[in-house]
């Protein structure tokens, strides 16, 4: 606890960030005490990022107080962060790759010798740093960092900050690249860190490890901070709870799905993430006709990839994905989309529209081999030019116009333009990744009635939330992802928050004990 | 793409050229000529008569045809540095076929037409292969587009040089050429009286220029081409594939550097000759497709300013004393002065560092 004679390494106060009409961060207190670590954790977009880049003075805040060692401080930019011995080591490394390990150390840093680089200094001091905890770097100084692993990348970027005489380092998502064996090391080294008097501020989206490593966790979801629990008296059912949350209650009428047909089905699908490891591990799923099926869990689980390899945007290790019996585990996504699979994305920025693409053009998204927008191979733009003012006006686009240009428009809309695409498109199966994801509460409700709608229409609808209120009010039944497995099927009625919390954290809710199933990390 | 409207550009254009020859003009004027004689011979060299003008036609044909073929390329986020290189292999493939298949058909306007349209399918054929080649290294080994492309021409002009020297050099040419095509063959000037420019030429160039707009505007392969080059996740997610996409798109832009060098063989020149010394179409491509933004339809005019530069230069070159360089170093103000801001505005919305988009 925060003693008179020793202020907090941070503190922020009232930390308000917004963005367009978009509150990114929403009056969030947080404090960091010294040589410790603190874990941020919530979902992709609830704000970490935007908190620490305020800290870091990479965003101006919009209302708050930030202190430094006590002191009220607000950095205009990384530079004078650093100056003031704040460092932060980005999810993607900032290292120049054909140049060497000493060079990015220095670089913008270099100690001069009547103006030239003095490396036996640097070299010197960088040792010093080494040797002082458990680098390893020192062995390579002279190596480019186009050779080193991962791992190592991200220890240069450590010592660079070091060097730069940071006593406060942010760390942003520092495991997302790297393997069980490597994030253990970084663990280990970020304790020793924290032992020799540092302050670490730790975000990330993983259960385990801000239990494992952290000694306070911050929670924030939707920009705001819900809650700090001291890492020793909470567990992950608390966590996992705390990240979902449930923001609106809903009315839910019971409902008896009807047992249509199977539409689409995957048998032992074992699909790997972009790093070539496995993050698909033999999952079964099937959605019929006139059901939704949700895919709940905390991000990271191996949803993204599960969805990829369904709508044919990623290969397939093993196993087969069939749509109504027909084997289409080789097509490519062009033959799924003619084949009558609907794809709303997970990120409507980079995948669902062409951001200065006007409506009219992405209403063609998607839709290129769709008679009558193309015949023959040539489009037919007045065709394609009706069809979006047809989903404008059907999915309540604001403003309703066709020549704007995506990137005007606000997220709730863009999201209502493509669900009405993808909806318009009239595909046997619809896969919605995160649907409402930063989007405003009206839109919110207007797309969930939309995939309801949809629904009783009689079609096979998965969508994968990490809302736990999401997935229970739009499922008719329920699995949550876990490591890359299917940990459980369960009632959307009849399960509590709690019994989903224990299978989001790994923990199999039949057995009543507490016992990880799937080897929680860390 | 730019938001400027099409009358901006063109007063923007306009402008710009008329400040650099201000400025070159001053350094003309510095060095000790008539400045009054160069802005005059300069006019001359470009609209100063029918032979001028068809020499700027000239020009403007060939600029037009590998304008086109860059923006295609461009346009689709692929860097094609590679024009020269596919213009050459283009052209020379031209030349052989005529040369190998003129034996088989009857001599006269029959066997002509039959040659010239074997002679631009080559051409077409052996430019989207060259211009394939990096586009299949960059689908399939992940190599920069913009490096092999640069070694191709390399590569391109050493073994077409090589090639024209010995194996296929003409009996009893002293000079590194191949045989001259039969005279039967060849494109009438039509228009002007003027050896080295031929209507046809142009027609086949602004002909081209339509069928790329089509393809670009119309056509699903365009819109999937266009989508890669401006945000190729959403391409992929629209079932694009993007490897096969970058092989057609070099193939595309290949092709019409091939009808480039098709029109250049057969048009100008006859024969083939050693490709070091038959100038830089396929580079000063690169300036006319920046100065259209990559618009098909832009390239047109781009491709008229450049061939009246190139044209009044080889004038001046011959009526005044005026020093080659000199005249070089003043095209290339105007060039810097059009082109390259448009360079800059792309570079920085291409990497996120401001531009409007």
């Amino acid at each position: 606890m925060t003693t008179e004679e020793t202020p907090p390494a941070v503190r922020m106060e009232g930390i308000t960030k917004r963005f367009g009409d978009v509150v990114a961060n929403d009056t969030v207190d947080f404090s960091l005490e010294k040589g410790s670590i603190h874990a941020l954790l919530g979902e992709n977009g609830s704000g970490k990022t935007t908190l620490m880049s305020v800290l870091y003075g990479l965003y101006e805040k919009n209302a708050g107080t930030i202190y430094v060692g006590g002191e009220p401080r607000t950095f205009e930019s990384p530079r004078d962060a650093m100056d003031a011995g704040v460092g932060m080591i980005h999810q993607h490394f900032q290292l120049v790759e054909t140049m060497t390990v000493l060079q990015n150390i220095i670089l913008g840093h270099e100690p001069s010798d009547n103006g030239f680089v003095d490396t036996s200094t640097a070299r010197k001091d960088i040792e010093e740093i080494c040797s002082r905890y458990d680098f390893h770097v020192d062995k390579f100084l002279d190596t480019k960092i186009q050779d080193l692993d991962l791992g190592a990348r991200q220890r240069v970027e450590i010592v660079k900050s070091l060097y730069r005489g940071a006593d406060i380092l942010i760390l942003d998502e520092p495991t997302a690249v790297l393997t069980p064996q490597e994030i253990e090391d970084l663990l280990d080294l970020m304790e020793e860190l924290a032992d020799a008097g540092h302050s670490l501020i730790f975000i990330t989206h993983k259960l385990g490890e801000a239990l494992g490593a952290a000694d306070e966790i911050t929670v924030l979801r939707d920009g705001e901070a819900i809650g700090t629990v001291d890492a020793g008296e909470t567990s992950e059912e608390e966590l996992a709870r705390m990240m979902v949350g449930r923001e609106v209650q809903f009315d839910r009428p019971p409902r008896d799905p009807p047992k249509g047909d199977t539409v689409l089905d995957a048998e032992q699908l074992h699909v790997r993430g972009s790093r070539g490891l496995e993050q698909v591990s033999g999952v079964d799923l099937t959605v019929r006709e006139g059901e939704i099926l949700g895919v709940a869990g905390v991000q990271g689980n191996g949803q993204t990839e599960m969805v990829e390899a369904l709508t044919g945007l990623r290969d397939i290790d093993s196993g087969s994905v069939r749509l109504n019996g027909e084997t289409i585990t080789d097509t490519n996504r062009r033959q799924r989309i003619d084949a009558g699979i609907a794809y709303i994305p997970e990120d409507r920025t980079t995948e669902g529209l062409v951001q200065d693409y006007t409506l009219v053009r992405n209403a063609l998204l998607g839709n290129q081999t769709v008679e009558p927008f193309v015949d023959n191979r040539m489009i037919d733009w007045a065709a394609v030019h009706d069809h979006a003012g047809e989903i404008i006006q059907e999915y309540d686009v604001q403003p309703p116009t066709k020549s704007a240009d995506a990137k005007s428009l606000s997220g709730g809309n863009q999201q209502k333009f493509i669900v009405g695409r993808e909806i318009e498109h009239d595909p046997d199966v619809m896969i919605a990744s995160h649907p409402t994801r930063g989007v405003d509460i009206g839109s919110i409700e207007f797309i969930h009635d939309r995939l309801l709608e949809l629904r009783d229409a009689g079609m096979a609808i998965l969508v994968v939330s990490s809302k736990l209120d999401e997935i229970q009010k739009l499922s008719d039944r329920i699995v949550v992802m876990y490591e890359g497995e299917f940990m459980d099927t369960v009632d959307p009625v009849e399960t509590t928050e709690e019994e989903l919390g224990m299978l989001m954290a790994g923990h199999d809710a039949g057995s009543g004990d507490n016992v990880p199933s799937g080897g929680v990390q860390l | 793409m730019l938001r400027a409207s099409v009358i901006e550009r063109l007063a923007i254009a306009t402008a710009s050229t008329a400040l650099a020859l201000l400025i070159g003009v001053s350094i003309v004027a510095a060095a000790g000529y008539d400045p009054v004689q160069f802005i005059t011979s300069m006019i001359q060299g470009a609209i100063g008569g029918q032979s001028a003008i068809a020499r700027t036609l000239r020009f403007s044909t060939l600029f037009i045809l590998t304008g086109v073929a860059v923006a295609v390329a461009f346009r689709a986020g692929v860097f094609n540095i590679g024009v020269q290189g596919q213009f050459v292999v283009g052209g020379f493939a031209t030349i052989m076929s005529i040369i190998w298949t003129a034996p088989l058909l009857p001599e006269g306007i029959i066997g002509g037409v039959g040659l010239l349209l074997i002679g631009f399918v080559a051409g077409a054929c052996a430019g989207g292969a060259y211009g394939a080649l990096p586009g299949a290294l960059k689908a399939y080994a992940d190599a920069n587009v913009i490096i092999t492309t640069i070694m191709l021409n390399f590569i391109a002009t050493g073994v077409v040089g090589w090639l024209v020297q010995n194996p296929f050099r003409g009996e009893g040419n002293a000079a590194p050429n191949t045989e001259r095509i039969p005279e039967y063959v060849s494109l009438p000037s039509i228009v002007f009286d003027s050896s080295g420019f031929s209507i046809i030429g142009l027609g086949i160039a602004l002909a081209t220029v339509a069928i790329i707009f089509v393809v670009m505007e119309r056509s699903r392969f365009g819109y999937d081409m266009v989508t890669s080059g401006h945000q190729e996740s959403a391409a992929t997610y629209s079932g694009v594939g993007a490897k096969r996409t970058v092989v057609m798109t070099m193939a595309l832009s290949g092709m019409v550097a091939g009808i480039a060098g098709a029109v250049f063989a057969i048009m100008i020149q006859g024969y083939y000759t050693d490709p070091s010394g038959i100038g830089t179409y396929g580079f000063d491509a690169i300036a006319v497709s920046l100065l259209a933004a990559n618009n098909p339809i832009g390239i047109i005019p781009a491709g008229l300013l450049f061939g009246g530069l190139e044209s009044a230069g080889s004038h001046i070159g011959i009526y005044t004393d005026v020093p080659v360089q000199l005249i070089d170093g003043v095209i290339g103000l105007v060039i810097l002065f059009v082109a390259v801001p448009e360079l800059f505005r792309m570079a920085a919305v291409r990497t996120g560092l401001g531009g409007e988009r």
